[in-house]
């Protein structure tokens, strides 16, 4: 064949160019444009307790989720802020108005508190790397041999994975050093007498224990982030639904605010976002929706938003202004790779609907509507696409949007059977009320099963959900950790 | 007329014996001259002009209200389009007209965009305002709009001159799919695709051939459809595999007569009373040189119909689009009774809404 003919490359498709805009530091920002807390609206708050208790009870918060009682004393001030992407910061925002300097130092410890807790936790959670060792000596020793390329296949595998484990050694060397500086650290705020940031850790493992230290294996800014997105599809793409409960227009605007909300989320974590399916409201808003969030670990922590979620607000379609609750629910379908084992769908068990035009079809009509409805008979499950500009298109997506929800379908299922699976599953119920957002007659964001809270709304539904997020992760980490032993 | 629209010296040295480029009795490339030369996309046009992000947004505002203030009226006079749909293709124009897209999407409506940022758009705002009016007032399609259709998994050029490719058509391909598949003769052999409009199925039928020997020649009667098709093979780069030819269905193929492994067509097939009630954006500007099938919508499919026994070696195959079942049966019962002998395996099969919109068979 020529060379001409190995380039039959298509135009590319056009995808929507999204700018990923990067979360940036909020903390800073947060406490300064915070305003002060109107009373009114919060009429738990009672006086912040003195300082070093406060401190106490905010480390426990994240180690051992002892929230409630935090919220009941403290008036629900705490805010869990992302500093960047490697560590959780505990900054109480009254702090700063009296003392910026406080939260500073507070907040650098406790990072470094929370980061080995963290890391610990990864330990339990991740093979020994201990057992490569052995297999390491193995490799080695078969590569000093002096017949090892007469069989080259063979040694290339030899030399590829000895390679691998060595990586691994040195990334845990690595990590074992910064440890060490971060427990230096620890021990200066001991020196500092800092009672309260002494640690306890899990299993009663020595700080300074080699055997603990050679475990951690990955770097430090990525062990927090392992340890809460330890789930087995939670690497995976995703999709999340969107859909309006009862009540006509106002839950239909509901729904599409929450769908804007993910949108923003996932594109300021640098997902790509497409939207497949949407179906508009009648007034306003939308009946549901379905976009693809692409990026890794995507399902790892949209999966802490399935459920419904609630809004109190005076309605602006009721010409009297009454306050109206609604609901959204949301649900959250990871997209499995190749790697997966993944339901085999018989062309024959399905129903494929596409728009037509109506009336004879064919050159009689021209439209650019395309909607592709699948049904998988046995299941009833169904998906449809109808935002991609041509037919072929729609199907595939919605094809990819249906085996999707059959393999999540099948996970659910065997996951019951051996009821192993607790956390993603047990914890996430589509129907299950999980946070409310409150527009009037006060303002607040309220998650019903971690207890955590923002009182600005507005930044919420701009997508700076990963304060609830992470605090969710931590929250049924700790369950299952509490499960485990 | 005859010509192959763009042979290249040294690509048809390199196919001959089995594909020449150039027809044998023809004067080629004399249509370089004549063809007129295609529209580029707007998603393929640099994006040469700026507007600041004020003046884009309030377009925006501007065409969304246009949009919303069509609601029902266009479907429920003809089955146009209703707000929903307009709404969808609104953004897709934004889509291929900005630059940076996402900058009008809703969900950054709140973000510190500057309103004076200057934006690079792929058309001057003038042009915006002008290309959603005539969508709007003028009904013209939207793939005229932007200059492209989505059909399948191709992108396809398109201009007035020149048809939208529909979404049935999509299956005509399936078809083909499923005949060569297992078929190495048919896989390696000569296609044709007559009147080709876009290119379509010509593009389609040659990307299923593959790598192989199999070689596509699509024909048609418009010089603009001559050059549009040139184009867009250009764009999939598939040059040396296709030969686009203008000139009336099989004549511009003398040279090959008696040698097709297979051929489609989508022949115009609308019956010529019926044009002017059509929808708008049909009757109004797309060519009725690709509707118009003549007193019943015949005329074309039975030309093709006849020539198909001539032109197709034993054991090729065709598939022909109809306008459903009444000319579906009528193509198979002429096949059956009038050209007797000359076909075998011939099947009516249906489109995705049930209609039976295909005839598919065998050359005897
Ligand atoms: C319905 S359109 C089909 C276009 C394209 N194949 C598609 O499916 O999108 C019919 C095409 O036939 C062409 N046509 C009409 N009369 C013709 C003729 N006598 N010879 C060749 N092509 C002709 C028209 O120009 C038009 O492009």
């Amino acid at each position: 064949m020529t060379d001409q003919d190995t380039i039959v490359s298509s135009p590319p498709k056009k995808k929507v160019a999204r700018t990923a805009k990067k979360i940036t530091a909020p903390t800073k920002k947060e406490s300064q444009t915070r305003p002060p807390l109107a009373k009114s609206h919060r009429p738990a708050v009672v006086s912040p307790a003195p300082k070093k208790e406060r401190s106490r009870r905010t480390l426990n918060y994240l180690l051992r989720s002892s929230k409630e009682e935090i919220d009941k004393q403290e008036g629900r001030l705490l805010v869990i802020d992302r500093v960047d992407s490697d560590v959780m910061v505990l900054s109480p925002p009254y702090l700063d108005i009296q003392n910026p300097r406080i939260v500073e130092t507070v907040s650098v410890r406790r990072n470094n508190a929370t980061s080995i807790q963290h890391s610990l936790k990864v330990q339990a959670k991740r093979p020994p790397l201990e057992k490569l060792i052995p297999r390491l000596e193995i490799l080695s020793e078969q590569l000093n041999k002096p017949d090892l390329w007469d069989d080259p296949a063979r040694a290339g595998k030899i030399s590829r994975e000895h390679g691998s484990i060595m990586g691994k050694m040195k990334e845990v060397n690595a990590f074992e050093q910064e440890l060490f500086e971060h427990i230096d650290m620890i021990k200066l705020a001991r020196e500092d007498n800092d009672a309260e940031l002494e640690l306890t850790w899990p299993n009663g493992t020595e700080t300074g224990s080699p055997k603990a230290l050679l475990q951690l294996r990955t770097h430090i800014k990525e062990k927090e982030l392992e340890a809460l997105l330890a789930g087995e599809q939670d690497p995976c793409s995703c999709f999340i639904e969107v859909q309006a409960g009862a009540g006509g227009t106002e839950s239909m605007d509901w729904a599409s605010m929450v769908m804007q909300m993910y949108i923003k989320w996932a594109e300021g974590r640098g997902f790509g976002v497409t939207v497949v399916d949407e179906m508009p409201g009648e007034m306003a808003g939308i009946k549901r929706a379905t976009i693809k969030v692409d990026g890794e670990y995507a399902f790892g922590y949209a999966k802490a938003e399935v459920g419904a979620h609630r809004l109190v607000r005076i309605s602006p379609f009721d010409s009297n202004k009454r306050r109206h609750t609604s609901f959204a629910s949301v649900a959250v379908i990871p997209i499995l790779s190749d790697g997966y084992s993944r339901v085999q769908i018989n062309e024959s068990d399905l129903k494929i609907e596409r728009y037509r035009a109506g009336g004879p079809g064919g050159q009689h009509a021209n439209t650019t509507e395309s909607a592709v409805r699948i049904t998988h008979i046995p299941t009833g499950i169904t998906a449809t696409c109808q935002n991609e500009r041509s037919q072929h298109q729609n199907k595939a997506s919605a094809m990819a949007v249906l085996q999707s929800r059959l393999d999540h379908l099948e996970t659910e299922r065997q996951a019951q059977i051996n009821a192993e699976h607790t956390v993603s599953l047990t914890d996430i119920n589509f129907g299950s009320q999980i946070r409310s957002y409150v527009l009037h007659p006060y303002r607040m964001v309220k998650d019903h099963r971690t207890d955590y809270e923002v009182s600005d709304p507005d930044s919420v539904l701009q997508g700076d959900l990963d304060g609830f997020i992470l605090s969710f992760l931590s929250a049924s980490l700790d369950k299952n950790k509490d499960e485990d032993l | 007329m005859k010509s192959s629209s763009f042979a290249r010296p040294s690509l048809s040295s390199i196919l001959q014996p089995v594909f020449s480029l150039r027809p044998k009795h023809g004067r080629p490339i004399i249509c370089s001259t004549i063809l007129p030369k295609p529209h580029t996309p707007i998603y393929l046009r640099p994006p040469a002009f700026q507007a600041t992000l004020s003046e884009l947004k309030k377009w925006h505002i501007w065409a969304k209200n246009q949009a919303t203030s069509v609601g029902s009226t266009f479907s429920d006079l003809d089955n146009g389009p209703d707000s929903t749909l307009l709404h969808r293709e609104l953004n897709w124009l934004v889509e291929d007209a900005l630059e940076q897209p996402a900058i009008l999407l809703p969900q950054n409506s709140r973000n510190n965009y500057d309103d004076a940022t200057p934006l690079s758009i792929r058309a001057c705002l003038d042009d915006l305002y002008k290309l959603w009016k005539q969508r709007i007032e003028e009904r013209r399609p939207f793939q005229y709009v932007v200059g492209c259709e989505h059909w399948r998994d191709l992108i396809l050029s398109v201009e007035e001159g020149v048809l939208i490719p529909r979404p049935e058509t999509e299956m005509i391909l399936d078809l083909v799919d499923n005949a060569v598949k297992g078929n190495e003769e048919l896989k390696n052999g000569l296609w044709a695709d007559l009147g080709t409009g876009s290119g379509a199925l010509a593009i389609g039928v040659a990307r299923i051939l593959g790598l192989g020997c199999g070689r596509v020649f699509a024909t048609d009667l418009s010089p603009i459809a001559v050059a549009v098709a040139s184009y867009n093979v250009e764009r999939y780069n598939l040059q040396d595999r296709i030969a686009v030819r203008l000139g009336s269905w099989f004549d511009p193929l003398k040279d090959v007569q008696g040698e097709l492994s297979g051929f489609v067509s989508n022949p115009p097939y609308i019956p010529s009373e019926d044009i002017n009630g059509l929808q708008a954006e049909v009757s109004k500007h797309e060519p009725r040189l690709a509707l118009d099938g003549g007193a019943n919508g015949m005329n074309d499919l039975i030309h093709l119909c006849n020539g198909a026994a001539s032109m197709l070696k034993p054991g090729g195959f065709f598939a022909f689009e109809t306008n459903g079942e009444k000319q579906s049966k009528f193509l198979v019962d002429y096949m059956h009774t009038k050209v007797k002998g000359s076909f075998y395996g011939v099947n009516i099969i249906s489109d995705f809404a049930g209609i039976q919109r295909f005839v598919t068979g065998y050359r005897a």
